[in-house]
């Protein structure tokens, strides 16, 4: 048992605390959120020029080798500054399910990924499907050597800016069945995509994406055509892995701000944190941020290792947490700093609307107890 | 004890539904002069533009029973657009504590909706700790007016606001308490600049308002100078029962049910889930103990007595309930809460919903924080006795 990250790992980690430091104040995030794309450009090459684009494909494929535990350690301090870039989306998410594919796929398609020019999504959720990975209807026919698509698909994760998005659609089988899924990397600029790109309420993006009559050729199948599931369940594990690192560090934020301000703000000729009901509050979102913490770990330990048995309900687990940690640390950040947890000027409220967000992500809180309770 | 309603009661309930629906705005109306033409006919009703008011100062004078009657109408009819801090806050401090020619003065356009108040309490440094508030007021030497100066903040409403009623302070060398004077004045005039504040939904309802050299008549103060924090108190204490929305939430609680029943869920809708459904359950039964909290309390006022221990937790509990209710509606939305901006993809609830959430985490800061309303009841109802600050 070892919980010390390498010194590798702590170079990296030490690299991007200073990138967010340098680049994350609150005021420069917000410029970012409200331009035209939502991040910035400049990060996203300086993010590939220092190799985190590369960190969790591998080396073959000419990535850097990495596993969860290196993507847990860029997403958690990415967390702390609430970092826009598409990361998640095209990296872990578009790239996860890339790197699942054919050598010949991952040979035409990673290195554009890994050097930044090729921006990814993946487009798993419909109107219908609120949280199942497997309800889907949109639907891939067989034709020639291609395949024609058809469907709507929801809330996709800067699916506005992506070049490409692996899509999920049914070749075969029921609505709610597992098999007869198939994953489809589909190129944004196909005849019959329409995408409607909107903001997020935690500053991100995402897209209304329609297929009528896309055309896609069976080169672009990621993995065996019908057994997609299994690829895009180890893609949301992978991507629920990130987002809980990103809201560690976030909870991090919420809860060392508030112990900062209850510190600093007077009433009734007391800091605020003399008053043993709030010290108390402020235990409680500490415990819960290691509890979240220690869950991260275990998780992400035991996905990483790749033969534990217990992995995917102990996935289940840890979204359940973060989800309800989240919320709690980030109501309470809110509620102890008063009025001033109310305006957009503190950046308080944004890492709680940022929690909101990763709360209904991958499944809810609700959703992974189900699950874990199964 | 009697739960029914006597065959008056249900003849009131049915005038007040018919007044609803006689008077309903019809899409295409003016609205601004369908809003002052409703409160004009509610008030030759009887004072039903001022349900709240005593009947000397032309309030309807009705029984809790009518006034739980009415709570529960309103909640579901569609009313004109209105704010509590004229009708609701000021007027009542003016009826109890302002003299006759003030009454004349402010109380008729308040009734009439023609003029619009804010409410000048907090500072940045005096929010749960009101009372050590340094907006500073002083007395000209001929003894006319009043020089204010100083900063207001989280003002509700102050930059579409006519008139603020606004506490200052005339003494700081005693108690905090005492040395506070209630002032009224315009808020259109030089020396006043309100700036917006906006707050997590991104909307603009609060403001900051900076005070520089404000000239205040001696008629515009409310009573004796100094005992400002009197009369104040006995206004939260009004205020704070006003925000428990019990009726309100009974009726968004039906709305949460209908959009949960919205959402396909397997062969059901998210209602049928067990683990949603028994969430909702748990609201509801939150929400009918915290009814009859309510009209427990409606009636001990009723009965002329102090209000009794039942109604400081009103505040508490049905803000709670209330945001409660704005988180399952959260939840219900699933993925498509998080969508903002112009463009509103999935059910229509969702957009509102979670604008609504983020709004009613202000419910337990605003009025009293919840932290600070449980020190009260300790110390009041429970009657702790602390041996240290
Ligand atoms: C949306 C909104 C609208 C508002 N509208 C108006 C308005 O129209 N007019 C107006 O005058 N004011 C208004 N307010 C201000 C409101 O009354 C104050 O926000 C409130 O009094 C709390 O003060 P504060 O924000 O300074 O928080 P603080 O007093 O700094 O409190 C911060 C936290 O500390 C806790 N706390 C404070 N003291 C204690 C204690 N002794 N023991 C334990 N915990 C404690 C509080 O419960 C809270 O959680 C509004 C506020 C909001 C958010």
């Amino acid at each position: 048992m070892n919980f010390e990250l390498s010194s590798e790992q702590r170079l990296i980690q030490e690299s991007i605390a200073r990138f967010v430091q340098d680049n994350y104040p609150l005021d420069a995030r917000q410029k970012l959120a409200a331009g035209k794309l939502g991040f910035s450009e400049t990060h996203w090459s300086t993010m590939a020029e220092l190799g985190w684009l590369a960190l969790p494909f591998d080396a073959e494929d000419g990535g850097f080798g990495g596993n969860q535990i290196d993507t847990m350690v860029l997403m958690e301090q990415f967390g702390k500054g609430l970092v826009l870039e598409p990361y998640l989306a095209s990296i872990v998410m578009g790239g996860g399910a890339v790197k699942r594919g054919s050598a010949a796929l991952r040979t035409e398609i990673l290195p554009g990924v890994i050097d930044g020019s090729r921006q990814l999504a993946l487009a798993y959720a419909e109107p219908q499907s609120r949280f199942d990975l497997h309800d889907v209807v949109t639907n891939a026919r067989s034709d020639g050597a291609d395949y024609v698509l058809n469907g709507h698909k929801s809330m996709v994760l800067h699916g506005g800016s992506a070049h490409q998005v692996v899509v999920s659609a049914r070749t075969s089988g029921g609505q709610a069945d597992t098999g007869g899924i198939s994953l489809f990397l589909v190129d944004m600029d196909a005849e019959g995509i329409k995408r409607d790109g909107f903001p997020t309420v935690d500053g991100l993006r995402a897209a209304e994406i329609t297929l009528k009559d896309v055309r896609v050729p069976a080169s672009r199948v990621i993995g065996t055509i019908d057994q997609g599931y299994p690829i895009l369940t180890a893609v949301a594990n992978d991507a629920i892995l990130a987002l809980a690192a990103e809201a560690i560090g976030a909870m991090e934020v919420l809860y060392k701000d508030t112990v900062a301000y209850t510190q600093e703000r007077v009433q009734f000729d007391h800091p605020l944190a003399d008053f043993q009901v709030l010290q108390h509050r402020m235990v409680d979102m500490f415990m819960e941020y290691e509890q979240c913490k220690s869950l991260l770990y275990r998780a992400t330990l035991e996905v990483a290792q790749g033969t534990s048995p217990t992995a995917q309900r102990t996935v289940h687990a840890l979204k359940h947490l973060v989800g309800r940690s989240g919320i709690f640390i980030g109501e309470n950040a809110v509620q102890l700093h008063g009025g001033m947890g109310m305006t957009e000027e503190l950046r308080i409220g944004h890492y709680f609307k940022r929690m909101l967000v990763i709360e209904s992500q991958f499944g809810n809180t609700d959703y992974h107890l189900q699950r874990f309770a199964a | 004890m009697d739960i029914e309603l006597s065959a008056s009661d249900l003849s009131f309930r049915e005038e007040v539904r018919q007044f609803f629906r006689d008077n309903a705005y019809k899409p295409g109306e003016d609205y601004a002069k369908w809003r002052l033409d409703w409160f004009a006919k509610a008030a030759a009703k009887g004072g039903w533009d001022v349900p709240k008011w005593p009947k000397e100062f032309g309030g309807p004078g009705w029984s809790p029973t009518q006034h739980y009657i009415w709570e529960q109408e309103t909640a579901r009819a569609t009313l004109p657009w209105d704010m509590p801090f004229g009708v609701g806050m000021v007027a009542p401090i003016i009826m109890g504590y302002g003299n006759k020619a003030q009454q004349e003065r402010f109380l008729p356009d308040i009734r009439a909706r023609k003029v619009n108040w804010c409410q000048g309490y907090s500072e940045p440094g005096a929010g749960s700790d009101l009372a050590s508030l340094k907006t500073k007021a002083v007395l000209s030497a001929d003894g006319t007016h009043y020089v204010v100066n100083g900063q207001k903040i989280w003002t509700t409403a102050a930059h579409i606001a006519d008139w603020m009623f606004c506490l200052t302070r005339t003494d700081d060398s005693g108690r905090k308490q005492d040395g506070i004077t209630f002032l009224l004045f315009p808020m259109k005039q030089p020396g006043i600049e309100v700036k917006p504040i906006i707050t997590l939904g991104g909307a603009h309802s609060v403001n900051s308002v900076f005070i520089t050299d404000v000239k205040v008549p001696v008629e515009n103060r409310i009573g004796e100078e100094g005992k400002g924090w009197t009369y104040a108190k006995g206004l939260l204490q009004h205020e704070r029962t006003g925000l428990a929305g019990i009726s309100r939430s009974l009726v968004a609680l039906e709305g949460l049910k209908a959009n949960a029943a919205s959402v396909p869920r397997g062969n059901g809708t998210l209602l049928d889930d067990p683990d949603f459904r028994a969430k909702v359950a748990a609201l509801e039964i939150d929400l009918l103990a915290a009814e009859f909290t309510e009209l427990r309390s409606l009636a001990s006022a009723q009965a002329g007595a102090a209000p009794g221990p039942e109604s400081s937790i009103l505040k508490l509990k049905g803000t709670e309930i209330q945001q409660r209710i704005q988180k399952l509606t959260v939840e219900a939305a699933g993925l498509y809460a998080a969508a903002w901006g112009a463009s509103q993809p999935g059910p229509k609830f969702a957009r509102g919903g979670m604008s609504g959430y983020l709004a009613s985490r202000a419910y337990t800061i605003y009025g009293g924080a919840s932290e600070v309303q449980k020190d009260v009841i300790a110390k009041n109802v429970l009657g702790i006795k602390r041996s240290q600050a």
